[in-house]
């Protein structure tokens, strides 16, 4: 490949996606390289495909670890040839996708702003880092993105959840009626609830029509209902004549010329075998928060002998993810419904923002950080799979063993289930990052990653706080709790923090918009620039993609790259 | 129904099953084997066709196999005026598709089932000289009574079976069209709006949460 371009867009994801509709809207000839193969919702989307059609009901496999009808091309936590390690007594779990869009594709569309205190969290409680950057300077950007994608949602006022401006929110999706039941019991506890922010759409939005209200988003969504970047950032770009885009390219170094500065990458084609190289005049990470730190820390030289734009040390460091407890309950109260279509957005249509943030000032919780809480309780279409547990798991839970009883109690319980997950902001410590493994390599001979894991007592007392709260709202509502957790799991596909942005080379990896210190040509945009992580990151990854991809082709057009 | 602790341990199992994957509360939960890759050459691969989907292994059952899990299946779920009984929608073979598959899990499903199955026949065998779906209605019963109880936290034959067994059976009947009609589920199709809570629906909550004490 002889040809110049002017940014080589490493992953096409929330922050691949963002930063080619960025460039490309500004006239930079833009290549796209992705890991996995070309993917086409509207034609591919299983669309109101029976769990009956699919084999094994659509129950999870290895080959398709979300279940036969999730949209996850070649993915899950193992990928045949291409491992990942863990240090001993870690267990940390990485899921990826190989297809065009990455893991928007079926990511759950929770999409809320980070708040004010968010951005300056060391500053109110000397834990982490601050962002290089406030609240107020990114509000325009989340402005921008919620118009572009559209987002669901209601402004309700509460603390460190910020409102959108006027007119820029989509209408929420009312509550199920079990939704509603367990909203009262919320507010009971003076817990407020809020209309989830999703990025599905409830009304005619840029030219996309609204949700069906039928086919689990987890699927991808044929009609471009709800966000994916395959459905409304790629599309766009491509449009605009200025991007290209190469599948099965396992992008693994960041090439530079002889001043030190990027001049393309190289990559390895996953069908093939076959490595190629590629010039661009700058180059955007965008391959998800730990693939790349990989290439950074694959890509050393004499110059760079710990790995690219790592003189802080901190490629790898800061690996965040989401401390969750999950909480099944079933509630007695809810047998009193009729039978209704429950399917709505297949997501949530409310949640629980974090709600204590007096307490935490007088010290009275014993955990620095928040947490907000997502319930999914619907009477879903019956599966073996996912996205909603196997109905054959409600027989465990019967009193009756067989029989019309069993048939009986079966149909009585059938929507009366709640799962109560916790989401919580972790703190970085030093015992949990990635590194190379110094042994293991992929079927290509590249470096894989190691990670390292552990939680802090920060995690663990949140975690307990959130086991308190489900009893409490199970308790309040009759319910009985049918299963809960002793521990977080190490992880919940959030991964933020591994090349961390900062005020200083010192201590960061690339400056407030994504920019290497050391190599200004090269950016990252995927949510490892995140200095801490409070919520659900994909909205913030793609406020900063937008916003960084702007600042990077205001610098070429000045001719400072 | 199976001992707090079995139960546990299963439940631990199909929620992180369920919550390691996408979607729905799409997040890990504790660690899966990592070796779950081996046999899945003979699956249906990690890029199916979604649209057009296939079950690419044969089925391995034998006809008397179909037949006594046709008997118990329907001992399980006995049709009613409304709902056909799981022999009526093909689910042996479903129950065929699933022991048949190459996956880990439905190995190991395999070889309990057919042992259960055995089982049954053996009892029937013993007891009364003859193979289980040739003994009464009331000695099948009496049978699947007996290894109902095992099934309470007893590591036998036949306790194994009928966790497993139920789960199947339960699961492939109530993800049909019938079996989802039967158990209340509405849904599936395009609508213009989704519509709030309904007055009735909102007055009975409010009397439910009134008996609870929330007001």
């Amino acid at each position: 490949m002889k040809e110049l371009y002017d940014v080589a867009v490493v992953g096409s994801g929330a922050a691949g996606g963002m930063s080619a509709y960025v460039l490309t809207q500004a006239g930079l000839k833009v290549l796209m390289l992705e890991v996995g193969r070309d993917y086409v919702p509207a034609a591919e989307t299983p669309m109101f495909k029976l769990p009956a059609e699919a084999p094994l009901r659509a129950a999870q496999t290895p080959d398709k670890p979300g279940g036969f009808y999730d949209a996850t091309v070649d993915g899950g936590y193992d990928l045949p040839g291409e491992p990942y390690t863990c240090a001993e007594g870690a267990q940390y779990q990485w899921w990826r996708a190989r297809m065009l869009g990455g893991r928007t594709n079926h990511w759950g569309r929770l999409a809320v702003r980070y708040g004010p205190y968010d951005f300056k969290s060391y500053s109110r409680d000397g834990l982490g880092v601050d962002w290089p950057i406030t609240y107020d300077e990114l509000a325009p950007w989340y402005d921008r993105v919620e118009r572009l994608i559209g987002v669901a949602g209601a402004n309700e006022g509460l603390e460190n959840t910020p409102d959108s401006p006027a007119g820029v929110l989509l209408p929420a999706f009312p509550l199920r009626a079990s939704e509603y039941f367990v909203k009262r019991g919320f507010e009971s506890m003076g817990i407020p609830v809020a209309a989830a922010r999703l990025a599905i759409l409830t009304r005619l939005h840029n030219g996309r029509p609204p949700c069906l209200y039928a086919t689990p988003c987890v699927r991808g969504c044929s009609i471009g209902a709800n966000f994916q970047s395959t459905t409304v950032l790629i599309p766009p770009a491509r449009n605009s004549g200025n991007l290209q885009i190469r599948t099965n390219a396992l992008v693994y170094q960041v090439d530079l010329d002889r001043k030190g500065q990027a001049a393309g990458v190289s990559f390895v084609d996953r069908r093939t075998g076959r490595h190629h190289s590629v010039r661009a005049k700058s180059v955007v990470l965008a391959a998800s928060t730990c693939e790349s730190a990989r290439i950074l820390l694959n890509s050393r030289s004499a110059q760079f002998p710990q790995g690219l734009a790592n003189e802080s040390g901190q490629v790898g460091r800061n690996l965040t993810d989401t401390v969750a407890i999950h909480t099944l309950a079933q509630f007695p109260a809810l047998e009193k419904l009729p039978p209704r279509n429950d399917d709505g957005a297949s997501m949530f249509h409310m949640y629980v923002p974090w709600w204590a943030y007096t307490q935490q000032a007088k010290k009275e919780l014993d955990f620095p950080r928040g947490y907000h809480i997502e319930p999914y309780g619907r009477g879903a279409l019956p599966s073996a799979g996912p996205p909603d547990i196997s109905i054959a798991n409600y027989a465990e839970h019967c009193v009756a063993s067989h029989g019309l009883a069993l048939r009986e109690e079966m149909r009585r319980k059938f929507g009366t289930y709640f799962m109560f997950g916790g989401r919580g902001e972790m703190i970085p410590n030093d015992r949990t990052f990635v590194d190379l493994d110094p042994m293991v390599k992929d079927k290509w001979g590249i470096p894989v990653l190691r990670f390292h894991w552990q939680y802090h007592d920060y995690e663990l007392c949140q975690a307990a706080h959130q086991r308190t709260t489900f009893r409490e709202i199970t308790s309040r509502l009759g319910g009985k709790i049918i299963w809960e957790p002793e521990k977080p799991p190490a992880g919940l596909n959030h991964e933020t923090g591994t090349t961390r942005m900062g005020a200083s080379a010192k201590d960061s990896v690339v400056n407030s918009f994504g920019q290497s210190w050391s190599v200004k040509n090269l950016f990252v945009m995927d949510g490892g620039i995140f200095a801490s992580h409070p919520r659900s990151p994909t909205l913030t990854i793609l406020a900063l993609a937008w916003r960084n991809s702007s600042f990077l082709a205001e610098e070429a057009r000045k001719g400072n790259l | 129904m199976s001992s707090p602790q079995i139960t546990r341990r299963e439940t631990l199992q199909w929620v992180a099953a369920a919550l390691a994957s996408s979607g729905f509360p799409h997040y890990a939960m504790a660690a899966r084997p990592r070796a779950l890759r081996e046999t899945t050459l003979r699956g249906y691969g990690t890029d199916p066709d979604l649209n057009n989907p296939v079950v690419p292994w044969k089925r391995t059952m034998t006809g008397h196999q179909l037949q006594l899990t046709a008997q118990l299946a329907d001992l399980i779920l006995p049709a009613t005026a409304s709902a056909p009984a799981p022999s009526a929608l093909g689910l042996p073979d479903f129950v065929d598709e699933w022991i048949s598959a190459p996956y880990p899990e439905q190995q190991r499903d395999r070889s309990i089932i057919l042992n259960g199955l055995g089982w049954f026949d053996a009892e029937a065998i013993r007891r009364w000289e003859r193979p289980f779906f040739e003994v009464s209605g009331e000695h099948q019963k009496r049978l699947l009574g007996e290894a109902i109880l095992e099934a309470a936290g007893n590591e036998s034959t036949a306790g194994q079976f009928i966790r497993r067994f139920r789960f199947v059976v339960v699961g492939g009947y109530y993800s049909t069209p019938e079996g989802a009609k039967d158990i209340g589920y509405i849904g599936n199709v395009a609508l213009q709006s989704f519509p709030p809570v309904s007055e009735d629906e909102r007055a009975i909550i409010d009397a439910e949460l009134r008996r609870l004490g929330i007001y």
